[in-house]
């Protein structure tokens, strides 16, 4: 057999046959990396996970292409360990919160989950990875949808994303039985609600409602109407949020319309309220969690704002801020403590959503963040707080914990004014991002 | 190794780079132009449907941002180099003892992360704060004046991050440049300012060159200056791909945009090659 000499293959032009192969292999690869969208649910099978290398005709489960084509996806089995047949915990909690959103102490540490350290042994990475409902979910969406753990084992979100990863199939289902605190203290108002009816899912963690605040000394007068925050005479010092929901529900009640019916006539009639004003520069900026320090710092005179940063704003960092529900109505909204596909520990995860229900726990988180909590019981022990201050002749923070025991459940005349969070499919949700991308990028 | 196998050692050293490429480049490329020519959804699941139109719809709807981005980059660039030209010149020619120390400072913010220096920018420009502050106290500014949320500040903050890396390959260039061709220049009659013109800045010309590039090709993505110090007027097309990669989900308009800024890019690059004369620059 004649030797072939190595260097004359590779010398060879590229017939045109070859160049055709070579066309038609990359097209054959390009084309397996999109061959998805058999089914939703991110359920992959031991052979899931095309490797690139391959062109892929079996059916890949994997529904979105990110998960095609990567030559490094590493498809864990998942079967949702089921919580009953591993009792014990782990030692370890990775658990992504908002900012803002946990008792911190001078020095910078977590005394509620130092607590919780020293009650279980479970140690907890806690990391306020959190700023915005759907830039956190499209960080984590790739890896729900490939099956891959996300590298968080508790999460908070708020209701309306909860309804969405319930739909797509990203949530463990949580054990009950692990849960006896939570049923034997959560309130009747955040039971069963409507994004994820029994409580299968999520249980709530804090709630409030989204409204106005402002700062009197620069506004000049008090504001009670969404539509101050469209007055020429606060051009460039109002704010909106970057939060499509909150922005455009809030702007939906102005105009009379409650936001679960709303048609898209009516929401494209609430886009052009807001695109006109942000057209003449109403707005500063479009704001996630950052209008806080905007707000504080006086570069906002008024702008959509969360209840429970205002209480905090007004303890610690700016005192004539104030918070006011609309006229035309709040949105009242609930952040939930989930567990997604894939948690490395979910029964760490378990005990921890379970302490939050603790009377003492709920009551320090609540002194501290001023939301609404769902916990039965806090109102009486914060109070109980305040008389203890007094006793001790901490005269302000006993009167600081008194109009925290008012604001830490919602009252009846919020309730009649706030409105819950639409349901909308994703086609709906697309119009309205498409909407409102509109009124904050031009 | 024995002679026969010898012709394999460029590709076995090319290896390594090349499989880095590869996996690092070339796959993410396919995957994601794949991903550009697909529909669907996030609950329905995606389908490769050979969406061509999806390229023209994504022009034509945000031509606005493109147009923006490529003239702030544009812009940019200029700015870095009449900043960084006299600054890369200094060192080179009149550092002496201290180039050292003065190379360390330029590349001293890179200590810190980019977003920590654009939110510190954004302190130092916020409408109260003690620049602008003590301005309108004194009176030199109307309170009303401000400088974040306008063009101006997201310019400002890429050239402020983006200058290191217009001077440091400008001051390579400059100090190879062999100083007896600039004495040389004297010895036939040639003025100062003549002697820079015709000797020194053609032979810069690659620092220039390489730093232009350095700069205006991640300028023209970016989207931290933009987010943080702009307005909805200053969206750059970066934050538009952020947007509907992130937020909105919309992944094959966002792999599309990406695929089109990718190619302006390389024609702007390949146009400009073409000016600046690449081939000669490569000729030592």
């Amino acid at each position: 057999m004649t030797e072939v000499d190595a260097r004359e293959l590779l010398d060879r032009p590229t017939s045109g046959l070859r160049r055709l192969v070579a066309l038609g292999a990359t097209m054959l690869l390009v084309a397996g990396c999109g061959i998805a969208g058999q089914s939703p649910t991110p359920a992959p099978t031991g052979t899931a996970g095309p490797t690139a290398t391959v062109a892929p005709t079996s059916g890949s489960p994997s529904p979105t292409a990110t998960a095609g084509g990567s030559p490094t996806a590493a498809p864990s089995p998942t079967q949702a360990p089921s919580p009953t047949e591993q009792p014990s915990p782990a030692g370890q909690l990775d658990f992504a919160n908002w900012p803002l959103y946990i008792d911190i102490d001078d020095s910078g540490a977590y005394p509620t989950l130092d607590k919780f350290t020293a009650e279980t042994g479970i140690s907890v990475r806690y990391l306020e990875d959190i700023n915005d409902n759907e830039e956190f979910f499209g960080l984590v969406q790739p890896d729900l949808a490939a099956g891959n753990p996300t590298g968080y084992d508790l999460m908070v979100f708020t209701d309306w994303t909860v309804e969405r990863m319930i739909r797509l199939g990203y949530l463990e289902p949580l054990d009950h039985s692990l849960l006896p605190t939570f049923a034997a203290n959560a309130q009747e108002l955040y039971l069963d609600p409507w994004y994820d009816p029994g409580n299968v899912y999520s249980i709530p963690y804090q709630s409030g409602i989204t409204g106005i605040a402002y700062n009197p000394t620069l506004t000049g007068r008090e504001i009670t109407s969404f539509d101050d925050l469209f007055d020429p005479e606060f051009a460039g010092r109002a704010g909106i949020f970057s939060e499509m929901r909150d922005t455009l529900c809030l702007t939906l009640l102005s105009m009379g319309v409650e936001p679960v019916t709303a048609t898209i006539e009516q929401v494209q009639a609430a886009q052009q309220k807001l695109l006109e004003a942000a057209q003449r520069n109403q707005f500063r900026s479009d704001y996630g969690n950052d209008y806080y320090d905007a707000l504080a710092a006086g570069d906002l005179a008024i702008t959509i704002a969360w209840s429970g940063d205002i209480s905090q704003m007004q303890l610690y960092d700016n005192a004539d801020v104030r918070f006011v529900v609309p006229e035309t109505g709040g949105m009242l909204w609930v952040d939930n403590m989930v567990i997604p596909k894939g948690a490395a520990h979910p029964i760490d995860a378990h005990a921890m959503m379970d302490f939050w229900y603790d009377v003492e726990n709920a009551t320090a988180l609540t002194e501290y963040i001023g939301y609404f909590t769902p916990v039965s019981g806090v109102a009486e022990q914060v109070l109980e707080d305040a008389q203890t201050a007094r006793d001790e002749g901490d005269e302000e923070w006993a009167a600081q914990l008194e109009v925290i025991s008012q604001t830490a459940f919602p009252s009846n005349d919020q309730l009649q004014n706030v409105y819950t969070y639409p349901q909308l499919t994703e086609e709906e949700e697309r119009t309205w991002n498409d909407l409102f991308n509109e009124v904050i990028a031009d | 190794m024995p002679r026969r196998l010898r012709w394999l050692t460029p590709y076995l050293f090319l290896l390594p780079g090349g499989l880095w490429l590869t996996a690092f480049f070339v796959l993410p490329m396919l995957v994601m132009a794949s991903i550009s020519l697909q529909e669907g959804s996030l609950s329905s699941g995606y389908r490769l449907t050979w969406n061509f139109p999806i390229y023209a719809e994504v022009i034509t709807e945000w031509t606005t941002q493109f147009v923006r981005s490529i003239w702030y980059a544009a812009a940019v660039t200029v700015l870095t180099l009449l900043i960084g030209y006299p600054m890369a010149y200094t060192i080179a020619f009149r550092g002496g003892r201290f180039k050292n120390i003065l190379l360390l400072l330029v590349i001293l913010p890179f200590f810190t992360a980019f977003i920590i220096r654009t939110l510190s920018w954004k302190l130092i420009l916020s409408d109260n704060g003690f620049v602008l502050g003590t301005l309108k106290d004194v009176g030199i500014l109307e309170p009303a004046f401000r400088v974040l949320a306008t063009p101006v500040a997201v310019i400002g903050g890429l050239t402020y991050n983006f200058l290191p890396f217009m001077v440091l390959p400008l001051y390579v260039a400059l100090e190879k440049i062999d100083r007896h061709l600039i004495e040389a220049g004297s010895d036939l009659y040639a003025s100062r300012r003549q002697t820079f013109l015709r000797v020194t800045l053609p032979l810069s010309m690659p620092g220039v060159f390489a730093g232009s590039l350095l700069v205006f090709i991640p300028a023209i993505g970016d989207f931290i200056n933009a987010d943080l110090l702009g307005s909805r007027e200053t969206t750059m097309i970066g934050n538009i791909i952020q947007r509907l990669f992130v937020q909105t989900n919309a992944y094959p308009e966002a792999a599309a945009l990406s695929f089109v800024l990718m190619a302006a890019v390389l024609v702007l690059v390949a146009l400009y090659a073409r000016f600046v004369g690449a081939e000669e620059l490569t000729r030592g």
